[in-house]
């Protein structure tokens, strides 16, 4: 039905064509029961020319001139005319031959003639005699029975037809309002779904290719970024080599003054190779070109050697190392350089941030990882635990501010700029224990109070018993 | 703007937008209750939920000319609602005219700009310049506390490049200046691009007065 109308016209709010609004159920229903009061026919005819109802029972009398020639041809003239009367805005009354006469009302709707109603053939019942037209309308009427059928006619006064005319109008004008409130919400409702949709597909479009676009650019910045360190790697293992060969007297002896120069150089360079290593160890994780050589691993053995690198350091800024390992801890399973990597990274970390005299403790211990960590309907049935090891690192430092947790792991993310300068860095060192966790399928939390400290936990896969 | 060289009539839609609750909707109801019976139609609420439309209200108002022409005016209200905006488009599409209803209301200040920038995006959307449609701008609800004074809305008007009215759409005074206002520009615009003197041999200024003859006058303060 809609796909016939057109849209500026319901954009316009205008109703296209009258059975666009109407039901021909209810029409003819409405007409039935107009009928059954009043016994008068009628019929509804949209503006197109399309018979919407008709309700009307054969007349003894039209039956009768139906059977004679000029009757049956007047019929049918009188018919035709009526069914193509269209008035403008008044009622017409259209006599019959016969004494009857139509009534033809028009319906109008929003300032346009949308369609007519005919009531008729009736008699007003001011006419008490069938009139001459009728009597001599063919050579061979029967008066007799031609005044005896016209007795049989509806008859009704006109001013009552003009009454119950403008009820039906009333009435159908009723039901077109209401068609027409119907048809333009059920317009409305698809055509702004529509929009909606159409609305969204171009958002979802220009966020894709947004996405894409980002996407490209990060790819290229590993690139830079593998490139550049590598490029920039190659020099800076000469001025290594170099120095420690000045260093160890292959170019002659050194003064004081010299060799605290060359020792600086060399410590500089070293921190420098260390940043461009881990940035080559970021490209690597980010495009997951980075092997992973999985093996049995001691958590005894890994935090005594964890112990033997950071003292040093920890000694330096008086701060204390309390290492942990729980009796009957199991192995964990992964790439033995690697978690070494996270390890020393959390404690580096955590000594760098405690204050003088502080304590960082180490601890591993027997956890569990949950597959899917799912919670919720049917949690019990998704959630599968696998046994994992534990490792904790705990300083009583700083802090970090709620508000900057889900940040830290974050490539080149510092809490503050000040941070940098105080404590060096790039920003780089948990970005990569975060992606080298994930590499291992562990994960790593962090709870932090602000002025109390901070704990890193990294839960990683135990070695199966027999593996 | 629908014209019909057969029949002799035009159809032209003016659209009333406006931030939510600032009276559009009461604009129609209360040109639908002082209009003449033999112009203005039925009132169509398309819609509501709280009392607040979903789509559209529409009230149809028919000017027959002593030119023969006849002129179907369709008042459209949108939804004021910032997640009805498809809808809003929807009904701005083939739109004349815009009469912009604005609640004067200092704490409103903010919503009214922010409908206003949306209704020129809207506008777009549909490929109507917003600098070349007839609008008019109707600061509503003159009867509230803590509005904005009339001293400063004569100073807006002076340098607004939109007319600006005034009204108390819930009692009637002013929708039927703003109405004819919004009517009259519109009609000079469509002069403009149409020649519809030419055409219909009716004149902007004898429309206007066969307008106004046929919209009843109301009493209220309104007006530039």
């Amino acid at each position: 039905m809609q796909d016939q109308t057109n849209v500026a016209d319901i954009m316009m709010g205008d109703v296209v064509r009258l059975e666009d609004v109407l039901s021909r159920d209810s029409v003819t229903s409405v007409c039935k029961s107009f009928f059954g009061l009043f016994g008068l026919p009628v019929r509804v005819i949209s503006h197109e020319g399309d018979l919407l109802a008709d309700v009307h029972r054969d007349q003894p009398l039209c039956n009768y001139l139906n059977t004679l020639g000029e009757g049956e041809l007047e019929c049918a003239r009188t018919v035709s005319v009526v069914r193509d009367m269209e008035p403008d805005v008044e009622t017409i009354v259209h006599p019959c031959f016969t004494g009857a006469v139509y009534r033809i009302v028009p319906l109008e709707y929003q300032g346009r003639p949308i369609g007519r109603f005919i009531v008729g053939p009736y008699v007003p019942a001011e006419r008490a005699q069938p009139p001459a037209s009728l009597l001599s309308v063919d050579a061979g009427i029967d008066q007799t029975t031609a005044c005896a059928h016209f007795d049989t006619m509806p008859r009704v006064r006109e001013h009552i037809a003009e009454e119950i005319s403008a009820h039906l109008k009333g009435v159908l004008e009723l039901l077109l309002f209401s068609g027409h409130r119907a048809q333009l919400a059920s317009t409305m409702q698809v055509a702004s779904v529509r929009e909606n949709y159409r609305e969204l597909a171009e958002k979802n479009e220009a966020l894709q290719s947004s996405f894409e676009k980002l996407k490209q650019l990060d790819q290229l910045k590993s690139t830079f970024l593998a490139t550049v360190s590598h490029e920039l790697r190659s020099p800076l293992t000469s001025i290594i080599g170099y120095t420690e060969m000045l260093e160890s007297g292959a170019a002659g002896a050194l003064s004081d003054g010299q060799a605290e120069f060359l020792g600086t150089i060399r410590n500089k360079a070293d921190q420098l190779l260390g940043l461009i290593s881990s940035l080559l160890d970021l490209g690597r994780l980010e495009a997951k070109s980075l092997d992973l050589n999985h093996e049995r691993i001691d958590p005894h053995a890994l935090l005594s050697d964890l112990a033997a690198t950071v003292v040093p350091t920890a000694n330096q800024r008086n701060v204390s190392l309390d290492i942990r390992v729980d009796d009957g801890t199991a192995k964990l399973w992964g790439d033995q350089v690697r978690v070494g990597q996270i390890l020393l990274n959390l404690v580096d970390n955590a000594v760098k941030f405690s204050d003088q005299g502080g304590t960082v403790t180490v601890r591993a211990e027997d956890g569990e990882i949950d597959a899917t960590g799912a919670s919720g309907l049917g949690a019990a049935l998704f959630t599968a635990s696998r046994p994992a090891v534990v490792l904790t690192v705990q300083d009583d430092g700083m802090g970090i501010a709620e508000e900057n947790l889900s940040k830290i792991f974050d490539a080149f993310y510092q809490i503050d700029a000040g941070t940098t300068r105080v404590h060096g860095g790039a920003g780089l060192g948990l970005s990569i224990v975060k992606q080298l966790v994930d590499g291992h399928e562990g994960k790593i939390e962090v709870t932090s109070t602000l002025g109390e400290g901070t704990i890193f936990s990294v839960t990683l896969p135990a070695a199966d018993e027999d593996a | 703007m629908q014209i019909d060289f057969a029949a002799k009539e035009l159809t032209v839609k003016l659209v009333y937008y406006g931030p939510a609750l600032s009276g559009k909707t009461s604009n129609l109801r209360a040109i639908h209750w002082l209009g003449t019976s033999n112009a203005c139609g039925e009132l169509m609420t398309l819609e509501t939920q709280n009392d607040r439309t979903l789509f559209f209200d529409m009230l149809p108002i028919t000017v027959s000319s002593g030119s023969g022409l006849k002129v179907r005016l369709k008042l459209f209200t949108v939804p004021g609602q910032v997640m009805h905006n498809a809808t809003r488009r929807l009904v701005l599409q083939g739109t004349d005219g815009v009469a912009f209803i604005a609640d004067s209301q200092r704490s409103e200040a903010d919503a009214n700009r922010e409908s206003f920038l949306n209704l020129k995006c809207n506008l777009e959307e549909n490929g109507i310049d917003p600098e070349r449609i007839p609008t008019i701008i109707q600061f509503n609800k003159r009867d509230m506390g803590s509005i904005r004074t009339d001293e400063e809305l004569e100073l807006i008007a002076q340098r607004s490049k939109e007319p600006i009215y005034k009204a108390v759409a819930t009692r009637g005074y002013g929708v039927m200046q703003t109405l004819r206002g919004l009517i009259r520009d519109t009609w000079t615009k469509l002069e403009r691009d149409h020649q519809l003197e030419e055409k219909f041999g009716i004149s902007p200024i004898r429309f206007m007065t066969e307008v106004e003859a046929k919209l009843k006058h109301d009493p209220g303060p309104g007006g530039r």
